[in-house]
């Protein structure tokens, strides 16, 4: 491993009794993007807000929070001031216009004038919104927004950058065009600690992700050794077969093939394809066969079923 | 873009006022609407009040009822629009706008935030009671010159009703509930602070109940710069009562948004 920025051990945090964060350790290294991946309430943007100290975890004599050397509940300010934060709401001042937006944000780093104007050229171009520049926040899209929002948590040039699900919402294009400036980010030394929903995201971005459950660490690791370690490499979706593992076990018993049954859609996961049709032939169903990804491996560590508070 | 440089946290008065400049910025955005009414105010009062009821009664005690009247108004115009700045407006931007949750992901502590709001409310008070003034020089109505020093007194009820009104919305669940706090405490205050009458004549208890009410005090310190001939060291008094009630209420005002905040 690299040099270790954040480190995060037996971290804990409760509401009125409620357990978001339940021992939680992790460690994020330098310039690597990191993924917190959930279900909803599995404890992923409390984590995050600890971090940058808008949440205080409870108070556990070997609770480590460590964020480039400093502690979030006592030196939060330095923190912020070393740090992008993109929250998961967009919270843009609407009556005011693109610049005037990341001018007031730019104060609040306390970079001159002069400074801000050339950072927020730059952001501008950066996140491909130059031609918005005069533009009231409220007549941009949700894209357009987003970007901005982003663009202003990258004015003081943060070492350390926090996005919850930063593309919650937004079309394909718009997607791709933050993973690559994410991409870029990385390129160029910023520690990138992140949240979705989306696996595909997590799959194209993160270095290193970690798949987190009503507060409990489940797995971590880099998302493509993951998958490899911990799932066949196909799966083939049948609909329309009834709860009945005898369908399966019966006449593929050999160990090759592992079936999950969910509402009345049955997944067979197996590292041979051509195994996983014949059995779709042998069901007399429609069925698909296709590379397992890592929205199977969520679906497999955190359950097919909604928990109360999904 | 060149990343990782070194990082300063800016002082606590920068931040203050980075604060005070976005509210600053939000506000005259929409400068029209936000600039008419503090002139329009006080020429309804004045119309309704002072031509209306100065039709009967030309003077309170040994004052003009006009003058006595407008010497009022630029504290309580003040009080309403520092009241309303704290109360609906930092409740949306805390739980409707999540302009507080953006704020608090740059540097910037709850504390800051509060005190740079209620700097701008102090601010925005000066300005409303500046308008009450250049209305009432220009009807003719106050003619002493220190009056123009009335506007501090504008500017000390903005940060006190600020902080008064922070402190009320750190507890308000429910923005419908500030409707108790309007009728039930600020419009009671508004008669019984000596605005529209003279405190003298009312009954011993209420008198005495008068002097516990922040609107009074600042009155009072209005009247004596806008009405010659006022001026004795009680105001003092006044002075230093308005400044153990915004380090009392601001205390408690901090208190509790923090944890509204830092959840």
């Amino acid at each position: 491993m690299g040099d270790i920025v954040i480190d995060i051990r037996n971290l804990n945090k409760s509401y009125n009794g409620f357990k978001a964060v339940d021992s939680l350790d992790f460690q994020v290294e330098k310039a690597e993007c990191f993924g917190l991946l959930g279900p909803n309430g599995a404890g992923k943007t409390t984590t995050m807000k600890i971090i940058y100290g808008k949440s205080e975890h409870d108070e556990n004599r070997d609770t480590v929070v460590n964020v480039f050397g400093h502690d979030p509940k006592r030196e939060s300010l330095t923190i912020k001031a070393f740090s992008g934060v993109v929250p998961q709401q967009d919270n843009l001042d609407t009556e005011l216009n693109v610049i005037d937006n990341l001018r007031i944000y730019s104060k609040f780093y306390g970079i001159t004038s002069r400074e801000a104007k050339k950072r927020i050229d730059e952001l501008l171009l950066f996140m491909e919104l130059q031609e918005k520049a005069k533009s009231n926040v409220r007549g941009l899209s949700g894209g357009m927004q987003r970007r901005l929002t982003i663009a202003r948590a990258l004015l003081n040039r943060p070492k350390l950058l926090i996005l919850d699900e930063p593309t919650t919402g937004l079309d394909p294009q718009v997607r791709h065009l933050i993973w690559n400036k994410i991409r870029e980010l990385k390129e160029m030394g910023v520690t990138i600690l992140l949240t979705t929903h989306y696996m595909e995201e997590a799959f194209q971005i993160c270095d290193r992700i970690l798949i987190m459950d009503k507060g409990k660490k489940i797995l971590v690791g880099n998302p493509r050794e993951l998958l490899s370690k911990n799932l066949e490499r196909y799966v083939m979706e049948v609909y329309g077969v009834s709860g009945d593992n005898g369908v399966c076990l019966e006449r593929f018993n050999e160990g090759e093939i592992r079936c999950e049954f969910f509402m009345d859609t049955m997944f067979a996961f197996g590292d041979d394809s051509g195994k996983l049709s014949k059995l779709g032939e042998a069901l007399k169903k429609d069925y698909y066969v296709r590379r397992s990804n890592l929205e199977d491996l969520f679906l497999k560590v955190t359950g097919r079923s909604l928990n109360e508070l999904q | 873009m060149n990343y990782n440089n070194n990082y300063k946290l800016p002082s606590v008065f920068r931040r203050l006022i980075s604060i005070w400049y976005r509210h600053f910025r939000v506000y005259s955005s929409s400068f029209f609407s936000n600039a008419f009414p503090p002139f329009l105010e006080p020429l309804i009062f004045l119309a309704g009040l002072g031509i209306g009821v100065g039709g009967f009664i030309q003077n309170m005690g040994a004052v003009n009822y006009a003058l006595f009247l407008a010497s009022g108004l630029i504290v309580t115009s003040s009080m309403y629009t520092a009241s309303f700045e704290c109360t609906y407006g930092t409740f949306i931007r805390l739980e409707f706008d999540y302009v507080y949750d953006g704020m608090l992901g740059a540097p910037i502590s709850p504390t800051d935030l509060i005190m740079g709001e209620i700097f701008f409310v102090g601010t925005k008070g000066f300005f409303f009671s500046f308008a009450v003034l250049i209305v009432v020089w220009i009807v003719g109505i106050i003619t002493y010159p220190l009056s123009v020093l009335a506007t501090l007194v504008g500017f000390l009820t903005g940060v006190m009703f600020g902080t008064l009104s922070m402190f009320v919305t750190s507890f308000v669940r429910n923005i419908n509930h500030f409707n108790f706090y309007f009728t039930g405490l600020l419009t009671p205050m508004f008669f019984f602070s000596g605005v529209v009458f003279p405190l003298e004549n009312l009954p011993k208890g209420l008198a005495y109940a008068a002097e516990i009410i922040p609107l009074t005090h600042v009155v009072r310190m209005s009247r004596a710069l806008c009405i010659p001939g006022r001026f004795s060291p009680y105001l003092l008094l006044d002075m230093a009562y308005c400044v153990l009630f915004v380090a009392a209420a601001g205390y408690f005002a901090v208190k509790g948004l923090r944890k509204r905040m830092i959840v």
